[in-house]
Formats: structure tokens, C-alpha cells, sequence
């Protein structure tokens, strides 16, 4: 087994284990550390097959934002140092058709599409690639999506300040 | 256009004070000599220490072993927490007078404040604050102390 | 002349001569290992001992000077009395979390340590996004605070991880901005491309006066996302005793300490990289004797000179100024460094697009 493989079956296991645990432990706030490493282990498998942008891109989002966002709303909210209560059979079992579902949906997938095997990124990955494509507005480009979700981001970021200010003579 | 000139200004003064601040430290950083840290063991001999400073009580003694100290306890009444204690006995003088003397001034320095009421209520100044201050003992008895020293008399022409 | 380059090309070719390919590769990741790790501790030691003799000066001290001459081995003797020390743990702090925090807060500073330009050619990982690389990993450390608070059980710590939380969080865009004005002039990401765009003059005076500001303003931002003074009150000891470490003791509680002192050494060489060139000696366009006098110096002292200054004027700000309330640190973020960063950005492009720098 090379070193290549060895890289990709720890961090397999540290997506995959980090899962697990996040829906299996009691606490709360432990999930959310779960979720974690299992997030930082997607970002180290975009960094082992050279996508270095989405690998900064998803610890950027999920980890600095994402994550932390839970974890405060768990500090904010929750008691979050005591056990949450077991969920009732009804609920455990829809829970596990639906994971079964989804289960089986993935690997239906994986098994129907043909891999290509190879070591070197798919297309220029570079940053200055990535920026020329999400702006382009010709073949292939992503200039609509781009748009769409900076209005998006607009409204949400207008949403905010309307919630957060302070109507005229309120004090 | 107003709001941004007062935004401006605000920067503008939280930034010229800031800097005011960097300047004093950054003298005091530079100027080596304005450091008043004492190297306190290493210094004992040319330590030098404010004139107020109050370490403890003392009875000045002449060379023929004389005080000035008369005995009038006005030292032991002003001190607030009783620091002083004097015993008091009678002489008798030549002429076959009786006189009031000390036998013994004792000074609790564990329990003295160093508020200087004794030496400010003196009479004949007979006592002053002296200016030692190592003063750690093994035991907590060596702190009482007896000022007057053995044999003493009371100077000529102190009443 | 003395250079880091030649030495590691002497270790590499050794290396390769004498060990099978992927044996040396491998050694030479443990070389690298071990060498970033005694920096580590060097720098602990140093960085402790300079701010101890920096804040003495600052405040009319002598600071340490009892242990070796002039107290220059204050920092080992603490060290060593830190390992010395027992490591407790709080009843009730989640065993797991509170033992696992202090590594997340280490590891975190050793990645960054990854894409920092020590000298000329010397580079761990000259990754291609190597700027948002750094802003990307050092967004985790805030997770190990947050996991430190929580875990302890204990109210000032979970104040002190939340406090500290809100702060990394909103001056992460400052600093980010800051960083981006520097990147909107380069064109790349990748940071031996910034240090090489600077060798006609650093940015700092290539770029005019949008540059000082985004100087000013980085600056500013990464004091208070290494939660140093006047930013601290994420463990603000007269309100919280220590913060989200309160609890830590020991080995646990020296780690929190080293990654401090790691974690304003990287921000800051970040700093001197983007700002000040990096190992990049101080060339003026056209001087050619002048520039040739400071090529004679080493790399990798211009870069630890230039690093070093920055952390003495954070150091500094530390000494001088009083510590923000959350409020006023709120304010600072929201009302003035983020409007003028976003403005200045502006700028930025404009000058970048019209080439109007140097």
C-alpha cells in the first residue's frame, strides 16, 4: 500500500468516525466537535487530490463559520453540559430508514459511475482559474449562479440590518 | 456631508490620542535612567530612602547613656491600638526627693501602625521614628522591644 | 556567506546520496519536523522573555534579571517549572474536550507555519492559495478556545471562550481585507509570489497611503484576533481570571501560553510578508550600490528583523494601551476598521487597475 493510499484511508476514517459520533454521542456540544472532524477531514481529502481552493473554501465556510455558528447557538440556547434525552422508537426508526434510503441511493451511484483513475486534479485549479470561471458568462461559466447568490447574500445581509437597527427615537 | 466629517474627526482624535499614549511609553522604553526599580539586597549599602519613610520607634540615646524620656505616658495614650506600654517607678534623688522615672518603655512593633501619634505627642522628644525596616525575626517575642537601654537616666534639665 | 537555502541544499543532496528516495524523503520530514518544533520552543522562550523586558522598560522596571545575566534564562527556568507541574482537571469538565483543546490550538499554529517565507527559498509548503490558506486555518483556532471554555465547566471559562469567540470571528474580516488589498496588487495568492513582486520596494511604500491603512488596520485586527491586550478581555484577569484557561494547569496551560506567543509570531510574519516583503532585502528602484550593500545581508535576518518589530510594536500597544470594553471592541470592528477597510479595498482596486503603484 503506498503512502497516497494510507493518506486517503486515515482521512476516510476520520470523515466517516467523526460521523458516526456526531450522531451518536449524548452530548450536544460533542456532536458538534464531531462535525467538525469530520468537516476537517473532507477539507484534508480536497487538499490530498490538489483541490487547495475548496479545501480553504470548506474550512473557511464550515469550519470557521458554520461550526462555530452551531456552537454558539448551543452555548446560547441549550444546557449543553447535560445528556439529551434518548429519542423514542418511532422517531429512531424513521431515522434509520431514511439514513438506509439515503444509503442505498449513494452507493447506487457510486457503483454505476465509472472512475477514472488518476492522481492530477480535473482542469485548472488554480485561483486565478476558478475566478475567471465564476465570472464568465461564456461556455461553462458561472456568472448567473454568482449573481443569483450575491443577491441572495444581499437580501439576507439587508434582512439583518432591518432586524438589528434601531427604529428612530427608540432608545 | 456632516456625519462624515465628524466621523473623520473621530478617527482623526482616537488616533492622534493613541499615539500620544505610544509617545510616553516609547520615552519611558528608550530612557533607560527614569527606571526606579530598586536592586533592593544588592544596593543595602548606598540604599537611599525618602525622608518621611517610618520604620520604627527608637529612644535616641546620648554617649553617657541618657534619654529625654520623663515617663508622662502621653506616648501611650495617644497610640490608638497600644503599641506602648511604660512601668513607671519612682527615684529618689539625692536631695532624698522622690521623682517619677521609667523602668521600662515597651514598644510592640507587631502592633505598631507607624502612624507617628507617639512621636507627635512627645513632649520632650524623647522618641523618633527611625529608619530601618528589616525587621523579619524568628519569633513573634523578639518584635516586643525595650527602648530604654539598660542603666539609663534621664537627661539634665528635661522635665 | 551564511544562508538557510545552501545548508538545506547540503542536507538534500547528502540525503539523496546516501539513503534510498523514499527514506530520505522521509527524514527530511522529520528534519522539518524537529526544526519547527525547536522553533516553537525557541520562540516560546524568546518571545516570553522580550515581552517581560518590554513591558519592565515600558513601565519604569528593571524586569527579570536574577536568573542568568541580565535574567536571560527567567523563560527556562519557567518552563521548567511548568513541566513540573501537575495538570489538574476540573470534576465535571468533559475528560475528552479538555485534554484534546490546548493540541487543536497547537496544531492550528504549526499549520500555519506551512506557507511562512523564513529566508530566501526557504519555505515549508509553498501552497498556491498560501493566503487564504492562512486565513483558512487560523479560523479553526477559535474552535480549540471555544472547546477549551465549554469543556472546563467552568462560567468564567465559557464567558472568556465566547468573548473570545465574538472577537476572532469579527475581526477575522478586517484582517481579511486588509490581506486582500495586498493580494488585489499581486494578482496571486501564493506567497513567494507576493515576497517576489516586493523586490523593487515593499508594499508599504509601493502602494501609497491605501497600503499604510490596510497596514494599520491588519495590525490592529490581528492584536485582537491573538486576544493580546487591549483586546484581551477575552481573559481579562480582573474579570475573569483567565479566561477560557483558567482551568488549564501545568503542561495544558503552557500549551495555551506557547500558542500565543506562536500564534503573534506567525500573525505578525504574515504582516512583514505582505507589508514589509517578507525576507526581501530594502531596495530603492534605481540605487543600484545601495541595494547591492543590503543584498550582503542575510534573508532570513531581514525577515526576523522585520518580524521582530512588528511584534514590539504589538507588544506595545499591549503596554500602553487600556483594555476595551465589549461594546467599544464591537464598535471598533463594526463602525470604523470594517467601513474604512471595505472603502479602502475600493481604493485599492482602483489604484490596482490604473497601475497608479510604483
Amino acid at each position: 500500500m503506498s503512502a497516497n493510499s494510507i493518506v486517503f484511508y486515515l482521512l476516510a476514517l476520520l470523515i466517516i468516525g467523526g460521523g458516526f459520533m456526531a450522531v451518536t454521542s449524548r452530548k450536544i456540544f460533542r456532536s458538534a466537535v464531531y462535525l467538525l472532524f469530520s468537516l476537517i477531514g473532507i477539507a484534508g481529502l480536497y487538499f490530498w487530490m490538489h483541490y487547495e481552493f475548496l479545501a480553504a473554501v470548506q474550512i473557511i465556510v464550515y469550519v470557521g463559520g458554520i461550526v462555530v455558528l452551531i456552537i454558539f447557538s448551543i452555548f446560547l440556547t441549550q444546557t449543553s453540559s447535560l445528556d439529551m434525552p434518548r429519542p423514542n422508537l418511532s422517531r429512531r426508526l424513521f431515522a434509520g430508514l431514511a439514513v438506509l434510503c439515503g444509503f442505498l441511493l449513494t452507493s447506487t451511484l457510486l457503483l454505476q459511475h465509472t472512475f477514472i483513475p488518476s492522481l492530477e486534479p480535473e482542469g485548472d485549479t488554480s485561483v486565478s482559474a476558478i475566478g475567471m470561471k465564476m465570472l464568465s458568462v461564456g461556455e461553462g461559466g458561472y456568472a448567473l449562479p454568482f449573481e443569483v447568490v450575491s443577491i441572495l447574500l444581499l437580501a439576507a445581509m439587508i434582512g439583518c440590518i432591518v432586524i438589528a437597527i434601531k427604529a428612530p427615537g427608540d432608545k | 456631508m456632516g456625519f462624515l466629517g465628524e466621523y473623520i474627526r473621530t478617527v482623526y482624535k482616537s488616533v492622534a490620542s493613541l499615539l500620544k499614549g505610544m509617545k510616553m511609553t516609547g520615552y519611558y522604553f528608550t530612557h533607560h535612567k527614569e527606571i526606579i526599580t530598586q536592586e533592593y539586597p544588592d544596593n543595602r549599602d548606598t540604599l537611599i530612602l525618602p525622608e518621611r519613610f517610618r520604620g520604627e520607634v527608637v529612644m535616641p540615646h546620648t554617649e553617657s547613656n541618657e534619654h529625654r524620656c520623663t515617663g508622662c505616658t502621653a506616648c501611650e495614650l495617644a497610640c490608638p491600638n497600644g503599641t506602648i506600654k511604660i512601668i513607671t517607678k519612682f527615684e529618689v534623688s539625692p536631695e532624698g526627693k522622690k521623682k517619677k522615672a521609667i523602668d521600662t518603655f515597651i514598644y510592640h512593633l507587631e502592633l505598631c501602625t507607624m502612624c507617628n501619634l507617639c512621636i507627635v505627642a512627645c513632649p520632650t522628644d524623647a522618641i523618633k521614628m527611625a529608619q530601618s525596616f528589616e525587621h523579619s525575626v524568628y519569633k513573634r517575642a523578639d518584635l516586643t522591644k525595650v527602648l530604654n537601654k539598660p542603666g539609663s537616666k534621664l537627661m539634665e534639665g528635661v522635665e | 556567506m551564511f544562508s538557510i537555502e545552501k545548508i538545506s541544499g547540503v542536507v538534500h543532496t547528502w540525503l539523496a546520496s546516501h539513503l534510498p528516495a523514499r527514506i530520505a524523503l522521509l527524514s527530511e520530514f522529520v528534519i522539518v519536523g524537529i526544526l519547527m518544533i525547536s522553533l516553537f520552543a525557541f520562540l516560546g522562550l524568546v518571545l516570553v522573555f522580550m515581552e517581560r523586558k518590554v513591558s519592565a522598560y515600558m513601565q519604569i522596571r528593571l524586569g527579570p534579571n536574577r536568573v542568568g545575566p541580565k535574567g536571560i534564562f527567567q523563560t527556562l527556568a519557567d518552563t521548567l517549572k511548568l513541566i513540573l507541574k501537575e495538570g489538574l482537571r476540573p470534576t465535571g469538565a468533559d475528560k475528552f474536550l479538555f485534554n484534546l483543546a490546548p493540541y487543536i490550538v497547537m496544531m492550528v499554529a504549526m499549520l500555519l507555519m506551512a506557507p511562512i517565507p523564513f529566508a530566501r527559498n526557504v519555505q515549508i509548503w509553498d501552497v498556491n492559495i498560501g493566503v487564504l490558506y492562512i486565513s483558512a486555518i487560523s479560523s479553526i483556532s477559535v474552535i480549540g478556545i471555544l472547546m477549551a471554555g465549554w469543556s472546563s465547566n467552568n462560567k468564567y471559562s465559557l464567558l472568556g471562550a465566547m468573548r473570545s469567540g465574538a472577537q476572532i470571528v469579527s475581526y477575522e474580516l478586517s484582517a481579511g481585507l486588509a490581506i486582500l488589498s495586498i493580494v488585489i496588487l499581486t494578482g496571486s495568492l501564493r506567497v513567494s509570489d507576493i515576497v517576489a513582486s516586493q523586490a523593487t520596494g515593499w508594499w508599504i511604500f509601493k502602494g501609497h497611503i491605501p497600503a499604510l491603512i490596510s497596514f494599520v488596520i491588519f495590525i490592529i485586527a490581528v492584536t485582537a484576533e491573538t486576544n493580546r491586550a487591549p483586546f484581551d478581555l477575552a481573559e481579562a484577569e480582573s474579570e475573569l481570571t483567565a479566561g477560557f484557561h483558567t482551568e488549564y494547569s501545568g503542561m495544558q496551560f503552557a500549551l495555551f501560553f506557547l500558542a500565543e506567543y506562536v500564534n503573534i509570531f506567525i500573525v505578525t510574519a504574515i504582516g512583514a510578508t505582505l507589508f514589509l516583503g517578507g525576507w526581501m532585502p530594502f531596495h530603492i528602484g534605481g540605487w543600484e550600490a545601495f541595494n547591492h550593500i543590503m543584498d550582503f545581508i542575510p534573508s532570513s535576518i531581514w525577515f526576523f528583523g522585520k518580524t521582530f518589530f512588528l511584534i514590539f510594536i504589538i507588544m506595545w500597544f499591549r503596554w500602553t494601551f487600556p483594555r476595551l470594553r465589549i461594546d467599544q471592541l464591537l464598535n471598533l470592528e463594526w463602525r470604523y476598521l470594517l467601513p474604512i477597510g471595505l472603502f479602502n479595498l475600493l481604493l485599492m482596486t482602483v489604484i490596482g487597475i490604473l497601475g497608479w503603484h510604483f
